[in-house]
């Protein structure tokens, strides 16, 4: 976990490759089958020409970012706002980065307003977004 | 039971998708934290709980063979950690459907309690589905 939280911070980059393997056990887990995670063929026949991860694979990788800078305080009270700008594609390698933007206080309550991005190989943006973590009462 | 479906062209802003009851095991938190390349820590992780309230939606929703679904974009807001074994209750509800020619969106609203009816997570998915 951060041991500051100061603004202009970053948090810990998580790098994760993306296969046609992790999609489809991302699929069992989920139980969405869209054929355009799961069906090769299909998928090469559609204007994406291929295979995609689902939007909260792409997803869970920021949260996996999050809960290493914030723990519980994410786990539990945390607010996410994301755009899911490009696919992400089997063989690719995205890397999430982000940062604490400020950290603010409202009734007594600390937050930190982070923005991350995530990007693949190629430097395209895949996902885009800010998070608000709760981080303390000054009356607890 | 089978699941009760709705078509695509029968949805309307307001209609509210059935709502759908989870046990989060042990077992299906593992199969989540394997599929996602994480250890967890104890509690369900709470975008494993989003998964099974998009997964209940879309099982209600019959689109015509082919049709993709794109996640466009996502906000959350999570409000209590879940221990696993917990039973959650998801609802799904149309808040927008827009076509832009041959783009159709759907704006849906999220929102899942757990077994005390105490809010757990909300949230708002847009889905794109290019014709």
């Amino acid at each position: 976990m951060l041991t500051e939280i100061q603004e202009g911070k970053t948090l810990n980059s998580v790098v994760k490759h993306i296969t046609q393997e992790k999609i489809n056990l991302y699929a069992e887990a989920s139980g969405d089958f869209n054929p355009i995670h799961v069906d090769e063929s299909f998928a090469a026949t559609t204007p994406l020409g291929g295979t995609i991860a689902h939007g909260m694979l792409n997803l869970a990788y920021v949260s996996e970012m999050m809960t290493s800078a914030f723990g519980r305080s994410w786990l539990s009270e945390g607010k996410l706002r994301v755009k899911f700008k490009e696919p992400a594609r089997p063989g690719d390698t995205l890397t999430i980065n982000g940062k604490i933007d400020c950290v603010e206080q409202k009734d007594d309550v600390s937050y930190a307003n982070c923005s991350f991005e995530c990007f693949n190989q190629k430097g395209e943006t895949i996902v885009t977004g800010e998070t608000i973590v709760k981080l303390s009462s000054d009356k607890e | 039971m089978p699941v009760k479906t709705i078509s695509y062209e029968e949805l309307i802003p307001g209609y509210e998708f059935p709502p759908a009851t989870y046990e989060l095991n042990a077992s299906l938190v593992s199969k989540y934290l394997n599929a996602v390349g994480s250890a967890g820590d104890g509690f369900v992780p709470p975008l494993a709980i989003t998964a099974c309230a998009i997964a209940a939606m879309t099982g209600s929703l019959s689109l015509p063979s082919g049709t993709i679904v794109i996640h466009a974009s996502q906000e959350l807001e999570f409000f209590k950690l879940v221990p696993i074994g917990a039973t959650i209750e998801c609802h799904t509800r149309v808040a927008q459907k827009i076509t832009r020619g041959k783009m159709s969106m759907l704006i849906l609203e999220l929102e899942v309690l757990d077994k005390g009816k105490e809010k757990v997570q909300s949230g708002k998915a847009t889905i794109a589905l290019p014709t």
